[in-house]
């Protein structure tokens, strides 16, 4: 097990540097100058010389490259255009927020569809099976930002139960400085008040992301309890009268949740991806709406950055997911 | 005697799209305490859901359609659902026949056999600590023979050998000695050899703890061995039932004598003995080795090669029908493989009609010259299309334009009519598809024909039609035979000579007649004695060796 996650590990340094390589390349094929996008149409010729010698934009793109490869290994991407400051403070500003959303959203994801998809699974073909298959197919080919919108407009024409933007009533005023999550922070500075604040403003942008993937996850986890219903084992635990929730909850569940635990991993990359639209409509400071400003202005050093926090974040939680799988199923540790 | 289970006129069937079948019509049976009773039957003979009806695990869809069932005075149809399942794993166990899917695959054996343990106490109204539940499993693990009860407990099932497993199994079956033990193809799934050992072990604990069994089998063989009485069944119904010598010695309903006709003797006169047809050299095999390197890893150690096959040097006549047993990791396999042009050798050379087959493997006209029939037509076979669709492939394949025509003479080469060509893989029984199989090797006219187990995976009566229809293409078509098996008795009568294949090597080769009465190989001896036999003449005549004897040459090393 530790050679294998070593050899994992050293698989993802490869696969983020080929990223780091292959944004590299895209950035300077894009056309437009940085330099005169930053400055604007009104800036003289020498100026812009002047900026693209700051930043190192008269160098051969080799030495470019070498340079901000050893920057992004002591954690530096640059500064960025768009906000004049140091990409990685923006970062560590705008990541926090998206990865609040997500981890609520993967929570979602696990603790309402693997359940959802066991029930169905356990009264297969009944009325309660054959809704949620129908609402989780609707979940699954509805646009988040339809879902979003839609939350959005319900939640203000019920009243004010939930806050539709931002991810602090303006009232409350709390800086995240431990873990830079909102809501954990809260908890550990022991300002209840903040944490229920911070729970409500997550609840709609969280429901809007995982719809899709709440639909996926409950499908997979369904079809692979059914398919396990069927296995001899499970016979076999039967005819010596086990009872059947012993069965279904700890035999039949460990083999069957290593399928949706998986595309949890997947579904990892198109969740940022997401986080955008969702961000967008709810007001939400994150990565992903930084990223899609960043792009809009040529921000290159902001590009690369959000790119390859977010690549490693998915490739991080990937080793995780493999972690958790190999713990859950000894013979995937032995093959490794 | 009293009764311990009578069933009585039960019906089951089983609801599939609003329409009831029936799987199990009007059997009565009667075992009495203390019996070793076998029910034997061929697939779908209803014999497996006789016994879920016993255990009351039919899956949703069966439903008891009439008859009674009683057992140690009460009657399990109308018993109340919490006292039917007080009797599982209790007064009622099963043995399940596939030792590996038996298992749940990611949780340690202790840890199963603990909570069938814990919960058939709990029932019983006499729960018990879990160090208590530790030391009875180790007990019954002894009691099976397993030499390290502690490792085994701590072992995930993929770690234990097939044999270990039915074990295990067996074990599991016996943790709160029951009154009724049931046992579903027990050793099926295993070696002749370790088979042999499961029967004799499984014998033993039913004489040493007093049980009562009902052996569920096709095996005819095994009946002899392991049970007094037996039933016979045929599509749900009781064909016959008797003392196990009665019934074998004098069968009285036709299914039977067809079903004891159909098992291939190892011994006596019912020998088929084939000849080969002269000593024409076909397929030479020099010195052939191969060892499969296991793929390099960054930060691991490099695995140790494996050895499938060393120094194998055999050559095969044109017209022989070359029989190559042996037990699963024997490298008979590979050796196949090899002949087949689809693995090349590491070391020696294999030749084809004197041309070495590293030049040949890539060559269409060779391609044509051999092929290959598997062992299992419900894989082998692409369900998606039809008979003539798959014909329809290797005519091409060969140049063969005439397609309509030809496939209706291949069909007529198995004996099947031309009406099937239209027909999908799911509307052909397990024969039909196994000649659908041969016919698609023999679409190309081969000269050689490489059969993989070909009858392995279908019933004894089906066996015998096959081997008939393939004894008879060798004839019409002149071809030669490479058969794979580790069906030893099947070999007897099939294949003029043999080679027996042990742990890579070749253990002894020979003229079939030769090698079965004077076997001069240690493992051979084994494994010849190993095979079940149908009469007691036939058990006399094989090798005789002793327990301990085979335990020594089956633990012996190769270096």
């Amino acid at each position: 097990m530790g050679s294998y996650l070593l050899r994992r590990a050293a698989g993802f340094v490869f696969v983020l540097f080929g990223l780091a390589v292959v944004i590299f390349v895209i950035a300077r094929i894009v056309p437009g100058d940085p330099a005169r996008i930053a400055l604007g149409p009104l800036a003289t010729h020498e100026q812009v010389l002047q900026l693209r010698t700051e930043m190192g934009l008269d160098q051969p793109a080799i030495i470019q490259f070498a340079t901000y490869i050893s920057g992004v290994v002591r954690g530096e991407f640059g500064k960025s255009l768009l906000t004049n400051r140091q990409v990685s403070r923006d970062l560590a500003e705008a990541l926090p927020a998206t990865l609040e959303l997500v981890l609520l959203t993967l929570i979602l994801m696990t603790c309402v569809a693997m359940p959802l998809g066991m029930l169905a699974a356990r009264r297969h073909n009944s009325a309660i099976d054959n809704i949620s298959r129908l609402v989780s197919l609707l979940g699954v080919v509805t646009p988040g930002f339809v879902v979003a919108i839609l939350l959005q407009l319900l939640a203000a024409e019920t009243g004010r139960f939930l806050p539709i933007t931002g991810r602090l009533s303006p009232d409350m005023s709390f800086s995240a400085d431990i873990t830079h999550l909102l809501v954990v922070d809260a908890l550990l500075r022991g300002r209840l008040d903040v944490a229920g604040d911070a729970v409500l403003h997550l609840i709609l942008p969280a429901l809007a992301l995982s719809t899709a993937g709440i639909g996926q996850v409950m499908r997979i986890t369904r079809s692979a309890m059914l398919d396990i219903a069927r296995r001899e084992h499970v016979d076999t635990l039967r005819s010596f009268g086990v009872p059947g929730h012993v069965i279904a909850l700890k035999y039949m569940l460990r083999l069957a949740s290593v399928a949706p635990l998986t595309i949890l991993g997947l579904e990892f990359a198109s969740l940022i991806g997401n986080a955008f639209v969702v961000e967008l409509v709810f007001s939400w400071p994150g990565i992903a709406s930084y990223g899609v400003r960043a792009i809009l202005s040529k921000d290159f050093n902001a590009v690369m950055g959000v790119v390859l926090v977010s690549g490693l974040f998915f490739v991080v939680a990937n080793l995780l997911i493999d972690m958790l799988v190999g713990v859950l199923d000894p013979r995937l540790r032995r093959r490794a | 005697m009293t009764a311990l289970l009578e069933i009585d006129n039960l019906s089951v069937g089983f609801t599939r799209d609003g329409e009831t079948t029936d799987v199990v019509r009007d059997l009565s049976m009667r075992v009495e305490q203390g019996a070793r009773v076998a029910v034997i039957g061929e697939s779908g003979s209803g014999k497996t859901v006789t016994m879920k009806t016993i255990l009351g695990t039919l899956p949703p869809n069966g439903r008891v359609l009439g008859g009674a069932i009683r057992f140690d005075g009460q009657d399990l149809l109308t018993l109340a659902p919490r006292d039917r399942d007080r009797l599982k794993g209790t007064d009622i166990s099963i043995i399940h026949q596939d030792p590996l899917a038996a298992f749940n695959p990611v949780f340690r054996i202790g840890t199963q056999m603990d909570d069938v343990l814990r919960y058939a106490d709990a029932r019983l109204g006499q729960p018990s600590s879990a160090a208590d539940r530790g030391d009875r499993i180790t007990t019954v693990l002894r009691q099976v023979q397993l030499q390290d009860p502690a490792r085994v407990r701590h072992s995930y099932p993929f770690e234990l050998s097939g044999g270990m497993r039915q074990r295990v199994l067996i074990g599991m079956a016996l943790l709160h000695r029951p009154k009724l033990l049931i046992a579903d193809e027990p050793g099926t799934a295993l070696d002749v050899t370790t088979q042999d050992e499961i029967l004799r072990l499984l014998d033993d604990l039913v004489a040493a703890q007093n049980l009562t069994l009902v052996l569920v089998t096709h095996n005819l063989a095994v009946v002899r061995q392991n049970a007094d009485y037996v039933y016979v069944m045929q599509h749900g119904r009781l064909m016959e039932h008797g003392l196990v010598r009665q019934v074998f010695d004098a069968p009285q309903s036709t299914y039977t004598r067809q079903l004891i006709a159909a098992i291939p003797p190892l011994y006596g006169a019912g020998v088929t003995a084939q000849s080969g047809r002269g000593t024409a050299k076909l397929i030479e095999l020099a010195a052939a080795a191969k060892h499969f390197a296991a793929p390099k890893r960054w930060f691991a150690k490099p695995p140790p090669s494996v050895m499938a096959v060393r120094d194998v040097s055999l050559v095969i006549n044109r017209g022989d029908c070359f029989g190559i047993a042996g037990e699963s990791g024997s490298g008979k396999t590979t050796v196949a493989r090899m002949i087949m042009g689809l693995l090349a050798a590491t070391a020696g050379k294999v030749e084809i009609g004197g041309r070495d087959i590293a030049s040949l493997r890539r060559d269409p006209a060779f391609r044509r010259r051999i092929q290959m029939v598997y062992q299992n037509p419900a894989s082998s076979l692409n369900p998606k299309r039809t008979v003539a669709q798959m014909l329809a492939v290797p005519l091409a394949f060969a140049g063969d334009t005439a397609h309509p025509r030809r496939v209706a003479e291949l069909l007529a080469q198995v004996e099947l009519p031309p009406e099937f060509a239209r027909r999908y893989p799911h509307e052909l029984s397990g024969g039909q598809k196994q000649r659908v199989a041969i016919a698609r090797a023999l679409a190309v006219r081969p000269e050689i024909l490489v059969l993989d187990e070909p009858t392995s995976a279908l019933d004894v009566s089906v066996q015998k039609t096959i081997v008939d229809l393939l004894l008879s293409l060798r004839e019409q078509l002149d071809l030669t035979y490479v058969f794979i098996s580790h069906d030893l008795s099947l070999m007897r009568n099939f294949c003029n000579r043999i080679a027996v294949m042990w742990r890579g090597m070749l253990a002894e080769q020979g003229q079939t007649d030769d090698v079965f009465d004077r076997p001069v190989h240690p493992y051979t001896r084994a494994l010849i004695a190993a095979v079940p036999v149908l009469t007691e003449a036939e058990a006399a005549r094989k090798p005789q060796i002793t327990l301990a004897e085979r335990r020594a040459v089956l633990a012996s090393t190769v270096e």
